[in-house]
C-alpha cells in the first residue's frame, strides 16, 4: 500500500531532521568565563628577581636586582649581591647602607624611604644569598631629575662609595601604590603597600609600610600607630560595597603594618584608610558612611588608595 | 505463565510506585478522585501477550489534562493537586511547591532522572524542561515515601515521559492540539507520533507556545510577561528478545525572551538537553520481575537578560549551567505476599553561575564573581520499598534509603569571606526511613504512617554567593557549615467512597530539626544595585508543618457530577513565627455536566486571607480572591479520527488578584478566553 510507504518515510524524514536539529541547536552556547584568565587579566604576577644594575668600586662591585629587573615608585624589594671582584667570590660579611637621592627643578635634593640597616639572607640550595633591603620612590625618575642611589660598603676594614643612577618608572600596578599626605599634626607623611602584589578574592594578608618625613632626607617608619581599613567598590553602580571579616593593619615583625583584606569580587577597589597615632589621636582619614549608595560614586575617605585587580 | 507474569507487573506500580493510599497520588485524567484499588483489578484480568511497559498503566487515558482546560501546560496540571501549590514570578516556569516546602526539601525527577536547574534565582525549574505532551503521567509521592528517589523531606514529583508500547495494533498514533489564549495573546501548537511494531517503537514529540505580555484584572498590562517555547522530543526503543528491551531518549527544550515581572531582570535564552540510554529486563521465573537500568546525561544552561529593563542602572551578565551525569537502576521483586522496589541512584552534577557586573563607564573594568563557584555534587543512595499485603483489605508499607552526598566547590575562597574555615568539601550521609499502614472496611479506607529522613543543604544553601532574591530584596550567601535538616513525620487519610458518592481527608505534619532558612547578617553589605542587606543561610533549631486537606464529589445525577476540595497549612519555626509561602486555607467547588458528545465544566476556586504571614521573612498580607472558570467541550469525529474542540473562559469575572505565593505581589491573570482544537490519527 503505496499511501502507508510513503507517511513512513515521510515520518523518519520528519524524526531525523528533528534529531539532528536538536543536535545542531545544542552545540552553540555562550562561553563559561576563564576564570583563571580573568583573574590574570588585570596583573601578571612577577615573581623573578632581575638585575637593575651592576657598579663596581676597586675590588668590589654591587649588583642589585629587583623584580622584572625594574624599579618603579612606591616600594621596590632590592637584593644587593656583593662581590669580590678578583676572586669572583661573594662577601657575605659586610656592613651596607645606602640612601637614594633626586635632584629636584629648584636644586633641592629629595629622598625616599629605604631600609637604613642590611642582613644578610642565605639563599637555599646554593652557596650565594644577598642582602635585603627596600626602596621607595615617590617620584618616577624623568632625564632633568634623575634618581641616583648612593651606597657605602664597609668591608674588611675598608670603606668604600659607590653610587649608581637609574631609571624609576611609574608604578601600573596599583596594589603598590602610595599615598602621601600631611598629618593633623603638622606632619608629612607616606603610605606605600607592599602587598599582596596580586590581590585574590576572598582573604589577603594587606601589608603597608607607613613612614613620617623628618626632613627632604630622612623618613622613618612610624611606630606603634594604627591604620584603620574599610574596603568599599566606589563604582556608582556597586554602590560603595564593602566587605565583611576586614582586620586593621597593626604593626608586625620588622616595622611593617600588617592587616587583612577580603576582596568579595574582582573589579576597582579603594581601600578607605583612617591612621591614628598610638595615643589613638586622629592623624588622617574619615568615616566612609555604612550606607549603601547604588547609582551614585561612592564616598571615600580623607585617606585612600584605589586598588584595581 | 507470562499472563500471570505480565499481571503481576501490571499490578505493581499501583501497588509499589504508586501505592494506593491517599499520601502518594498517580494523577490520571479521569478524574481528581480515584478509588485506589481499581487499577488493581483491571490489570489483574488483563491477559494480554505483549511485552509492556511497566509504567504505562492506563492506556485509555494518558493525556495531560485538567478537568477543565485540555491542553495545559506541565504546571496548570501540577495545580490540580492538592499537595503541589506554586511560587509565581510570571507566567512562566511556576516552582512547584509540595507540602508547602520549596524545592530544596523535595526531589523533582524526569523518570527517575535528577535534574537541577541552571538559575540561581529558580527561574528555570525542572517542570519547565517538558511539555504537557511529552508526559505521560506525574507521580507525586509524600514526605519520606518520595526518598525511593533520592533524600527529601517534602517528597517526590517524578514526571514521567510517554513510552508507547512494543507491538500496538494500530501502528501510527499521533495527535495534533492548537490552541489560543485570549489574555496574552498565547499561541500554542503541540504535536506527538509515536510508530510501533513488534521490534520497533519510535515516539517523537513537538511544541511550541508563544506569548505576550498578560493582563491583570483591571486591564493592567503586566509588562515582561512574555515567553516564547520550543519543545522536541525524540525516543527510539528496540526489542531485543520477548522479555528485554532498549531504550534511547532525548528531549531538547528551549525558551527565550520570556518575562519574569517579579524580579529584575528577564531570560535571554535557556537551554536544556536530556538524554538517556535504558536497558529493561523482564524475568520468568523467581522473586525478581524486572530489572530496568538507565544511563543519563542533563545539560542545561540559562542566561538572563536585563536589558530591557530601563530602570535597572547596572547591567549584569548572569549565566549559568548545570550538567548532570547519572545512573538510576531499579529491580522490582516479588515474593508471595510482598512486593519490593529497590532502587540505586547515582549521580554528578556540577554547578556554576557567573556574577559579572559592568561599571556604568564602560571603559572601566568588568567586576566578576561567582553565584555558584564551581560546585560539585555526588550522590550514591540506595532505596527500598515494600507492599506487604497483609489480607484483602489491609496493606502495609515501608521502607528506606540510605544514601551518601558529597560536595566539593572549587573556588571556595568567595565562601571563605563569610565562613574564613569553611572545608572545600563535605560528605555527608542521608538516612530515610518509612511505614504506612492502609485498611480498607467497605466503602471506607483508612491509612496512618510515620517517616524520619534527613535532607542535605542545597548548593545554593551551602555554596551560594550573593544571589539576589527579589521577595524580601536581599542578596542571600550559602553557609558551608550548615547540618543536614531532619524530618520527622506523621500522616493520617480517611476516606469513604461509593459509585456515586465519596470524601476523603488527608493530614500530615512535618518535624524539623536545622530548618534552613535566611536570616540577616550584619556584617554583609549589599552587592545588587537593588538589594537592601544580606542574609545568609542559617539553621533553625526546629520548625512544623501541619497540611490538611479535603476533597469531595458527588453525583448531583446521572451526568451531573459535583466536586470540591479544601486545604489548609499552617507552619511555624521554634521562636512562633509564620513561615513564609504557606498556603491559606483554599477551596475549589465545580459541577460537570456530560452528554453524549458534549461537556460543559463550571468551577469555582479561592483563597481566604492570608491571615498567617510572615512579615519577619519578608512576607505582606494577602487579601481574599476567589475566580469563577468555565468551559466547554465537544467530541466528534472527522475523517476516521477522533476530535475535540474546547472553548472557555478562566476569571469569568475579570478579578484582579494577586496571591501569597506571587514573588512582588505581581497581579495574576484576568479574564481569559481561551480555545483548543485536538486531533488524534
Amino acid at each position: 500500500m503505496p499511501g502507508i510507504g510513503f507517511k513512513q518515510i515521510k515520518m523518519k524524514k520528519i524524526m531525523l531532521l528533528m534529531a539532528t536539529l536538536s543536535i545542531v541547536h545544542y552545540s552553540c552556547t555562550k562561553e563559561k568565563t576563564d576564570y583563571e584568565a580573568e583573574k590574570e587579566r588585570e596583573i601578571t604576577e612577577i615573581t623573578d628577581f632581575k638585575e637593575v644594575f651592576t657598579v663596581q668600586s676597586g675590588a668590589y662591585s654591587i649588583r642589585a636586582e629587583a623584580l622584572n629587573g625594574t624599579l618603579f615608585t612606591g616600594y621596590n624589594t632590592i637584593r644587593l649581591k656583593v662581590t669580590d671582584t678578583e676572586s669572583k667570590q661573594p662577601i657575605t660579611q659586610a656592613e651596607l647602607s645606602w640612601i637614594p637621592k633626586q635632584k629636584l627643578a629648584d636644586g633641592q635634593l629629595t629622598s625616599g624611604p629605604h631600609n637604613l640597616s642590611f642582613s644578610f639572607v642565605q639563599e637555599e640550595g646554593n652557596d650565594s644569598g644577598y642582602y635585603a633591603g627596600y626602596l621607595v620612590f615617590l617620584r618616577p625618575s624623568i632625564p632633568e631629575q634623575p634618581w641616583e642611589i648612593h651606597m657605602e660598603l664597609k668591608v674588611n676594614g675598608k670603606r668604600i662609595l659607590l653610587s649608581q643612577q637609574v631609571e624609576v618608572q611609574t608604578q601600573r600596578n596599583s596594589n603598590l601604590g602610595m599615598v602621601e599626605f600631611i598629618g593633623k599634626d603638622e606632619k608629612s607623611y607616606l603610605i606605600a603597600l607592599v602587598a599582596p602584589q596580586k590581590p585574590e578574592v576572598g582573604e589577603n594578608q594587606l601589608i603597608a609600610g607607613i613612614f613620617q618625613r623628618v626632613d627632604a632626607l630622612h623618613y622613618v617608619s612610624v611606630e606603634g600607630y594604627r591604620l584603620e581599613l574599610d574596603p568599599r567598590m566606589p563604582e556608582p553602580s556597586m554602590g560603595n560595597h564593602s566587605s565583611p571579616n576586614n582586620q586593621d593593619l597593626l604593626p608586625g615583625d620588622d616595622g611593617w603594618y600588617e592587616g587583612r583584606v577580603n576582596y568579595t569580587m574582582t573589579g576597582n577597589w579603594t581601600l578607605n584608610f583612617i591612621l591614628r597615632d598610638p595615643d589613638g589621636t586622629l592623624i588622617k582619614g574619615s568615616e566612609v558612611p555604612k550606607d549603601f549608595t547604588p547609582g551614585v560614586q561612592g564616598v571615600k575617605s580623607e585617606l585612600h588608595i584605589d586598588i584595581l585587580f | 505463565m507470562k499472563e500471570r507474569l505480565l499481571s503481576y507487573i501490571s499490578f505493581l506500580p499501583s501497588c509499589i510506585s504508586i501505592s494506593p493510599s491517599y499520601i502518594s497520588i498517580l494523577l490520571m485524567v479521569a478524574g481528581l478522585f480515584w478509588s485506589p484499588w481499581s487499577h488493581a483489578k483491571v490489570f489483574e484480568t488483563d491477559t494480554s501477550k505483549r511485552m509492556d511497559e511497566v509504567n504505562i498503566l492506563s492506556q485509555a487515558k494518558k493525556k495531560i489534562e485538567t478537568d477543565l482546560k485540555m491542553a495545559v501546560t506541565v504546571d496548570e496540571f501540577l495545580a490540580s493537586s492538592q499537595q503541589i501549590s506554586f511560587i509565581k514570578r510570571g507566567a512562566y516556569a511556576w516552582e512547584p511547591l509540595l507540602n508547602n516546602m520549596s524545592t530544596e526539601r523535595s526531589v523533582i525527577t524526569i523518570d527517575g532522572m535528577h535534574i537541577f536547574g541552571a538559575c540561581t534565582d529558580k527561574m528555570d525549574p525542572v517542570t519547565s524542561y517538558v511539555e504537557s505532551n511529552n508526559l505521560a503521567s506525574i507521580d507525586i509521592s509524600s514526605g519520606q515515601q518520595g526518598s525511593m528517589h533520592g533524600a527529601t523531606v517534602a517528597g517526590s514529583i517524578d514526571l514521567r515521559r510517554k513510552a508507547t508500547p512494543f507491538g500496538q495494533e494500530k501502528k501510527w498514533n499521533g495527535q495534533i492540539q492548537s490552541g489560543f489564549e485570549a489574555n496574552n495573546g498565547q499561541q500554542f501548537h503541540l504535536g506527538n507520533l509515536s510508530y510501533s511494531n513488534e521490534r520497533f517503537v519510535a515516539d517523537a514529540s513537538m511544541a511550541f507556545r508563544q506569548a505576550g505580555n498578560y493582563q491583570a484584572g483591571n486591564r493592567d498590562e503586566v509588562l515582561h510577561s512574555q515567553f516564547t517555547k520550543f519543545n522536541s522530543s525524540l525516543g527510539l526503543a528496540y526489542k531485543i528478545s520477548e522479555l528485554s528491551s532498549l531504550r534511547v531518549d532525548a528531549l531538547f527544550d528551549q525558551a527565550q525572551d520570556v518575562g519574569y515581572p517579579a524580579l529584575p531582570m528577564d531570560l535571554w535564552l535557556s537551554r536544556g538537553l536530556i538524554s538517556s540510554a535504558s536497558y529493561k529486563r523482564l524475568f520468568d521465573q523467581g522473586i525478581l520481575k524486572v530489572w530496568d537500568s538507565k544511563l543519563y546525561f542533563n545539560a542545561m544552561e540559562h542566561y538572563m537578560d536585563d536589558t530591557k529593563r530601563p530602570e535597572n542602572l547596572v547591567h549584569m551578565d548572569m549565566p549559568g549551567w548545570s550538567n548532570t551525569w547519572g545512573l538510576v537502576s531499579k529491580a522490582h521483586l516479588i515474593k508471595g505476599q510482598l512486593s519490593s522496589e529497590i532502587q540505586l541512584n547515582l549521580y554528578q552534577n556540577l554547578s556554576i553561575a557567573e556574577m559579572t557586573m559592568y561599571p556604568q563607564d564602560r571603559s572601566n573594568r568588568t567586576m566578576f564573581a561567582y553565584s555558584w563557584p564551581w560546585v560539585h555534587t555526588q550522590y550514591a543512595g540506595i532505596s527500598l520499598s515494600n507492599a506487604w499485603l497483609l489480607s484483602e483489605r489491609s496493606q502495609f508499607n515501608f521502607g528506606g534509603s540510605l544514601g551518601w552526598n558529597r560536595h566539593h566547590a572549587k573556588y571556595i575562597e568567595f565562601n571563605h569571606i563569610f565562613y574564613p574555615e569553611a572545608p572545600q568539601t563535605r560528605s555527608r550521609i542521608l538516612p530515610a526511613l518509612h511505614a504506612t499502614y492502609m485498611l480498607k472496611l467497605g466503602p471506607i479506607q483508612v491509612s496512618t504512617g510515620a517517616g524520619y529522613g534527613q535532607r542535605s543543604p542545597s548548593v545554593s544553601e551551602a555554596y551560594g554567593y550573593y544571589m539576589y532574591n527579589s521577595f524580601d530584596r536581599y542578596d542571600y550567601v550559602g553557609n558551608p557549615n550548615l547540618d543536614n535538616e531532619t524530618s520527622y513525620e506523621l500522616h493520617a487519610s480517611l476516606g469513604y467512597d461509593t459509585p456515586t458518592k465519596g470524601i476523603h481527608l488527608q493530614a500530615n505534619h512535618f518535624w524539623i530539626q536545622d530548618y534552613i532558612i535566611g536570616k540577616i547578617l550584619s556584617m554583609g553589605s549589599p552587592m545588587n544595585y537593588q538589594s537592601v542587606g544580606v542574609k545568609g543561610y542559617t539553621a533553625l533549631k526546629r520548625a512544623r508543618l501541619f497540611n490538611l486537606s479535603m476533597n469531595a464529589h458527588y453525583d448531583v445525577l446521572t451526568h451531573l457530577h459535583w466536586s470540591g476540595k479544601i486545604s489548609y497549612a499552617r507552619a511555624m519555626d521554634d521562636q512562633g513565627n509564620n513561615l513564609p509561602f504557606i498556603r491559606p486555607l483554599s477551596y475549589e467547588t465545580g459541577l460537570h455536566w456530560m452528554h453524549r458528545k458534549f461537556g460543559l465544566r463550571a468551577y469555582v476556586q479561592g483563597d481566604l486571607a492570608q491571615e498567617n504571614y510572615s512579615p519577619s521573612y519578608g512576607e505582606d498580607y494577602s487579601p481574599a480572591y476567589q475566580i469563577w472558570n468555565l468551559s466547554v467541550e465537544y467530541s466528534f469525529n472527522w475523517q476516521k479520527s477522533r476530535a475535540k474542540i474546547q472553548l472557555g473562559v478562566e476569571n469569568l469575572f475579570d478579578q484582579y488578584y494577586s496571591t501569597y505565593a506571587d514573588w512582588g505581589n505581581i497581579p495574576r491573570m484576568g479574564r481569559n478566553l481561551f480555545t483548543s482544537l485536538t486531533y488524534s490519527l
